[in-house]
C-alpha cells in the first residue's frame, strides 16, 4: 500500500470562490488553476488576504467551491478525504488521546487491525522523532512536538498528498526552522507530494520545488516559480536571495 | 430555575480547579476549625432555646445513634436509595443524550426550542400531580420526580458542552476518514464536550439527593418521607439527624463521583 507511487498529483481547475457579504460580492478566489506533480513539493504564497486558506480548505474537502473543481489522482475531490494528510497551523490535537492515540486515530477509524496500527503507529513516532512521549497528552507537549504529532497523524493512512496550511506558522523561529528540515527528511524518506501554504517567502524559497504566487482581490495566481536550487538550502546564498527577492517583488506588487 | 441551574453548573466548575481539600493541610485544618466553630456556636445559641426549637448538637448526635441502632434510618435510606439511583440513572443518561441531540443537530434544536423554553422553568415538585397519576405512590413515582430534576441539569450541561466544540477538530476527524453523525459524535465530539457533561453529571447527582426529600413528599416512605413527619412533629432532632444523612449521603458520592471525574479527564 504504497499511494506515493500511484498518481498522487493535484489538479486544481478553475477554483472560485464567491460570497455574499455586506457591500456585494466578495471574490475570494477567481479562477485558480495550477497542477503539483507527483512527489513534488509546491508551496503557496500570498499576501494576507489572497485567499490562500479559502484554497486550503476547497483543496481539503472542507468547504465547497463556487466554480471549478480539484482532483486528486484523477480522481474528483468531493469532501474530505483520508486520500489526503491535512496539518493545520493550530495543530488541533485531540486533547483526550496521547500522542499514540492521536496519530492512531485515522488508523482505527479507517478499520486497520490492532496489531497492524501498532507497528504503524511506533514507525510514525519514530519519523517525527517522538520516540518516548507515546503516552503524553498534547497538553504536555510544546508546540513543535505537537506539530509534529499532527504531521505523523495525517501520514498515518499513507495519504496520497501532504497538505499543509501555514503549519510552522505558530512555532519559534528556532524549532521552525528544525521542524522545516525535519519535513524535508520526512518527504525524503516518504516522497510524498506536498502542498504547503505559507505566508513566509523565505520558507517558501527553503522547501518548494515550485512557489505559486497569489494575488488578492481577487485572490488567483500571479506567477509560478519553480525554485531550481540544490538542497539542503541556505539563506546565505546569492540565489536563494535571487528567489527571495523576485517571490517578495511579486507578492509586493500584487 | 435555569439560572439556578447554570449556578450550580458554575459553581461546580470553579470547584474543581480547587485543590482536593486533605492534600492541602493548611486547607484542612482551616476547615476542620471551621467545624468546631460552627458546632461551638450551634451549641451556645442552644442553651437559650427550648430543644423542640433549637436542640444542641450533642442531643442530634444521640438521635442519630438512636435512629441508626434502631435499624430504622438504614430502613429509610435503602428506600431512598431506590428512588435516588433509578431516578439519577434515567434522569442523567436521558439529559445527555437528549443535550448531545439537541447541541448537535439543528434540525432537532429548532423543532424542540419552543418546547424546551416551555418545559424548563416548571420545577420537578410541581410535577408531582403526573408522578402519582402515571406511577402511583411508590418508588417509580418518586423516581419520576429525581430524575426531572437530574434531567435538566445534564441536559444542559452536555448542550453547552457540544455546542462548545471545536469546528476545527471536527474538520480534522473528517479529513482522517470519519463519516457521518454518529462516528462524528462518538469520536470527536462526546470525549471533547466530556468536561461539561462529567460536571452535570456531577452537579446532577447532587441535586438528586436534594430531590430526595421533594419526591417523597407525597408519601413514598425514605429519608425525606422521615424529615417531613419529623418536622410536622417538631422532632427537629430527629429532623437534623436525617438531614445529616442526605449531607453525608451527598459527600460520599460527591467524593466518589469527583476521582472518577479526574481520572477520566486526566487528559486536561
Amino acid at each position: 500500500m504504497n499511494a506515493a507511487s500511484a498518481d498522487s498529483g493535484v489538479r486544481i481547475e478553475g477554483v472560485s470562490k464567491h460570497y455574499d457579504a455586506e457591500g456585494g460580492v466578495v471574490r475570494a478566489l477567481e479562477g485558480v488553476s495550477f497542477d503539483v506533480d507527483n512527489g513534488e513539493f509546491v508551496c503557496i504564497v500570498g499576501p494576507s488576504g489572497c485567499g490562500k486558506t479559502t484554497l486550503f480548505r476547497i483543496i481539503a474537502g472542507l468547504d465547497d467551491a463556487t466554480d471549478g473543481a480539484v482532483y486528486l489522482g484523477g480522481d474528483r475531490v468531493e469532501g474530505p478525504t483520508p486520500d489526503m494528510g491535512v496539518v493545520f497551523q493550530e495543530y488541533h490535537l485531540f486533547p483526550w488521546r496521547t500522542v499514540r492515540g492521536n496519530v492512531a486515530f485515522g488508523l482505527e477509524k479507517s478499520g486497520v487491525p490492532e496489531a497492524e496500527r501498532r507497528t504503524r503507529v511506533e514507525e510514525l513516532v519514530e519519523l517525527v522523532g517522538l520516540e518516548g512521549f507515546e503516552d503524553s497528552y498534547p497538553k504536555a507537549l510544546s508546540g513543535g512536538m505537537k506539530q509534529r504529532v499532527a504531521i505523523a497523524r495525517a501520514l498515518a493512512a499513507d495519504p496520497a498528498l501532504l497538505l499543509m496550511d501555514e503549519p510552522f506558522g505558530a512555532v519559534d523561529a528556532q524549532t521552525r526552522e528544525m521542524l522545516q528540515t525535519e519535513l524535508l527528511e520526512i518527504r525524503e524518506e516518504t516522497g510524498k507530494t506536498v502542498l504547503f501554504v505559507t505566508h513566509d517567502v523565505e520558507e517558501a524559497v527553503k522547501l518548494a520545488d515550485r512557489i505559486v504566487v497569489m494575488d488578492k482581490e481577487p485572490g488567483r495566481i500571479c506567477e509560478t516559480v519553480p525554485v531550481d536550487l540544490p538542497r539542503p538550502r541556505s539563506r546565505s546564498d546569492a540565489e536563494f536571495g535571487g528567489y527571495y527577492e523576485r517571490v517578495l517583488d511579486l507578492i509586493r506588487s500584487a | 430555575m435555569a439560572t439556578d441551574i447554570r449556578n450550580e453548573l458554575e459553581r461546580a466548575r470553579t470547584d474543581e480547579e480547587l485543590p482536593l481539600a486533605g492534600v492541602d493541610g493548611s486547607r484542612a485544618l482551616l476547615g476542620s476549625l471551621g467545624v468546631v466553630a460552627f458546632l461551638g456556636l450551634w451549641h451556645v445559641a442552644s442553651l437559650f432555646q427550648p430543644a423542640y426549637v433549637l436542640p444542641s448538637p450533642l442531643a442530634v448526635g444521640g438521635t442519630f445513634y438512636a435512629e441508626a441502632a434502631s435499624g430504622e434510618m438504614i430502613t429509610a435510606l435503602g428506600q431512598s436509595i431506590q428512588h435516588w439511583l433509578p431516578g439519577a440513572v434515567v434522569g442523567t443518561t436521558l439529559g445527555v443524550a437528549v443535550g448531545i441531540a439537541l447541541a448537535w443537530s439543528p434540525l432537532l434544536d429548532d423543532l424542540s426550542a419552543p418546547v424546551v423554553r416551555l418545559l424548563r422553568p416548571v420545577p420537578p415538585l410541581a410535577l408531582i400531580g403526573f408522578a402519582i397519576a402515571w406511577f402511583g405512590i411508590n418508588n417509580a413515582g418518586a423516581a419520576f420526580i429525581i430524575a426531572i430534576g437530574a434531567f435538566w441539569i445534564n441536559f444542559y450541561a452536555a448542550y453547552g458542552g457540544v455546542e462548545g466544540v471545536s469546528e476545527d477538530l471536527l474538520d480534522v476527524a473528517r479529513s482522517l476518514g470519519v463519516e457521518g453523525d454518529l462516528e462524528l459524535v462518538k469520536s470527536v465530539v462526546i470525549p471533547a464536550a466530556s468536561p461539561e457533561i462529567m460536571t452535570g453529571i456531577r452537579t446532577g447527582l447532587g441535586r438528586c439527593w436534594m430531590l430526595v426529600v421533594a419526591s417523597e413528599i407525597f408519601g413514598v416512605p425514605g429519608i425525606g418521607r422521615q424529615i417531613l413527619r419529623a418536622g410536622q412533629n417538631l422532632q427537629v432532632d430527629v429532623v437534623i439527624a436525617y438531614i445529616l444523612v442526605l449531607s453525608l449521603m451527598f459527600l460520599l458520592v460527591d467524593t466518589a463521583f469527583r476521582a472518577v471525574q479526574r481520572r477520566m479527564l486526566r487528559w486536561r
